[in-house]
């Protein structure tokens, strides 16, 4: 009797697994057919075959090697940039949500909301006007444009704000009363006290900046400071040949995009679900 | 003690120090929102009403004059056209997704063998970025080559035919914005009380009557906030139609992303790209306010 449950359940699990199959198909096989495209022969291609009889990399080879794509290079530009930019929004949003959330001063409330308020504005409408600033400035093609817009966040600031109102006051008060400035208490305590909080807005911000496009598309037109994601469209531009490179060029992006996900899941969920806080 | 401290020099000048200092704490921050957010904010409504020359400088002051860049936008057809194609991508786009979203959440609810795995792939999405997402699905959508016409033995040039463009970038739209429909949906399933179902289970209530009548309602908070995600995510599409389709064939996925950035860089109009732009930030705006309505009213509970 009880094995007889116990196995009617196994068989029920199964059932539920494979219901999942169409679905986790329709999701998984763009990317499968894009590193199945990324190892064919050429000629394969162009025989719509799915699976390649034999494995070649000289489409990856290619990718790193030929200098006429820069795309090593451009991985190193959205490295740097990302990198730059996550950092960059973690000392700005922790210094100003600590004044949000442990002192006090005029304007507070007001500087609060006209900080909440740039979640209303799309990238997109000021998009043109940055553009014009930009290419005032000289700044065209340079890493100061693709890094300083984004060098500071609402997101940011409010995700370590709820953080730090949950620390207890005492524990500020007493580091005052033991002499201790607000600097140090921020850097000495704060900071590695929230480290979760960090890391769920290093994540985010590190994988938003690798997977930009529209601002590097405007801001950047030579090949030196280009980023990933239009390197790989350019791979397809040089001729049509190319599917199998572009594929490749698809699944370089993507490994430090699903390393992410994969490593940092719990973080980068934390940051998107802070993130996608609308209005 | 507030006096006595007055009359000492050295404390009052720590006073000033602690007054000024949490505004140096916020400067960084408000520096870059002040430079890249509110200045082009009022800079984009400032062009709006000017003609521009071809490097975005305002030439003639042309608002309130009756031929101004929003009334010219109002009279041209393909403007309204775009907004149509906007609405219907959009809405395709959320209903999508949260459909999706709903069904791999059902599907994951509970833990069985292979769950995880389940959900960590419905959860993908959301690392993938748009212009990789593209590139691969303008592989899949290869008129001779792509994987869609092989398996259904035709020729068909889905981003090039009037007919298929616009369903191919609302199709790419809703897988990538499948994941975070996902994780919010099964969120919100989670928080849904065990004895509700109980109780439905005492009552004799199938899955099925259990989904309809204690699940969605339970989350129709969640979905509702998801919907409104959806909305505006799906308003600042850019990269899907820049390389699947760019905007065409004709006018047939010039969403409103899209044509800014066309006024803007191919016609160097900037003053219309301006005035376009306002009116996509209005949209959001209004999207906004009745998300606040709703959530103040509560949507069902």
């Amino acid at each position: 009797m009880r094995i007889a449950t116990l196995q009617r359940r196994r068989f029920q699990n199964l059932g539920r697994f494979i219901l999942n199959i169409p679905l986790m198909l329709v999701i998984l096989v763009p990317l499968l057919y894009t590193i199945s495209i990324s190892v064919m022969p050429p000629d394969e291609i162009y025989g719509n075959h799915l699976i390649p009889t034999s494995v070649k990399f000289t489409n990856y080879i290619q990718a790193f090697t030929n200098p006429y794509y820069n795309f090593p290079r451009m991985i190193l530009n959205s490295f740097f940039v990302s990198t730059a930019v996550m950092l960059g929004q973690m000392v700005t949003c922790s210094l100003a949500a600590f004044a949000f959330s442990f002192l006090e001063f005029r304007g507070k409330k007001i500087l609060f909301l006209s900080v909440l308020a740039t979640m209303m504005v799309p990238g997109e409408v000021t998009i043109i006007a940055n553009y014009l600033t930009m290419a005032q400035w000289g700044w065209l093609d340079t890493y100061r444009a693709l890094a300083f817009p984004f060098l500071t966040s609402a997101m940011g600031i409010f995700l370590l704000r709820q953080y730090y109102l949950t620390f207890a006051k005492e524990l500020y008060e007493a580091a005052k009363l033991d002499g201790c400035s607000n600097l140090r208490f921020l850097t000495s305590i704060v900071v590695p006290l929230s480290r979760p909080a960090l890391g769920a807005l290093g994540a985010y911000v590190f994988l938003n900046t690798w997977n930009q496009y529209m601002w590097p598309l405007l801001v950047t037109n030579s090949r030196n400071f280009r980023t990933v994601q239009i390197g790989i469209s350019m791979l397809y531009d040089v001729d049509a040949v190319s599917l199998g490179l572009m594929m490749a060029g698809v699944v370089i992006v993507i490994v430090p995009s699903l390393s992410i996900f994969v490593f940092m899941n719990k973080q980068l969920i934390n940051g998107l679900m802070a993130g996608a806080v609308k209005g | 003690m507030k006096d006595t401290g007055k009359n000492i020099p050295s404390l009052r000048k720590k006073s000033f120090l602690s007054t000024a200092e949490p505004y140096l704490f916020l400067l960084p921050a408000l520096v870059i929102f002040a430079l890249f957010l509110y200045y082009p904010f009022l800079r984009t409504i400032f062009l709006s009403m000017f003609l521009t020359n071809k490097t975005g400088k305002p030439k003639i002051f042309v608002a309130f004059t009756g031929n101004d860049n929003y009334l010219t936008l109002f009279r041209d057809p393909s403007f309204w056209s775009s907004i149509l194609v906007t609405f219907k991508f959009v809405i395709f786009v959320a209903l999508g997704g949260l459909l999706i979203g709903l069904i791999s959440s059902l599907l994951t609810e509970r833990k069985y063998f292979g769950s995880g795995f389940a959900a960590a792939v419905y959860a993908m999405p959301i690392a993938i970025a748009s212009a990789a997402a593209s590139m691969s699905f303008k592989m899949i959508l290869h008129p001779t080559n792509g994987l869609l016409n092989h398996l259904m033995g035709t020729q068909i040039n889905f981003t090039g035919d009037s007919r298929y463009a616009l369903g191919s970038v609302i199709g790419l739209t809703i897988w990538l914005t499948s994941g975070i429909n996902f994780i919010f949906i099964s969120a919100g399933l989670r928080n849904v009380p065990g004895e509700l179902y109980d109780s439905a289970s005492v009552d004799g209530a199938g899955y099925w009557r259990k989904v309809f009548s204690v699940t969605i309602p339970s989350i129709s908070p969640t979905l509702f906030f998801q919907i409104i995600i959806n909305i505006i995510g799906a308003f600042q599409s850019f990269s899907q139609i820049k390389l699947l389709t760019e905007g065409g064939p004709g006018d047939t996925t010039n969403v409103m992303v899209w044509s800014i950035y066309k006024d803007a860089f191919r016609n160097f109009r900037f003053g219309a790209a301006a005035a376009r732009s306002v009116i996509l930030f209005l949209i959001v705006l209004i999207i906004t306010i009745i998300q606040f309505r709703f959530e103040k009213k509560g949507v069902n509970y």
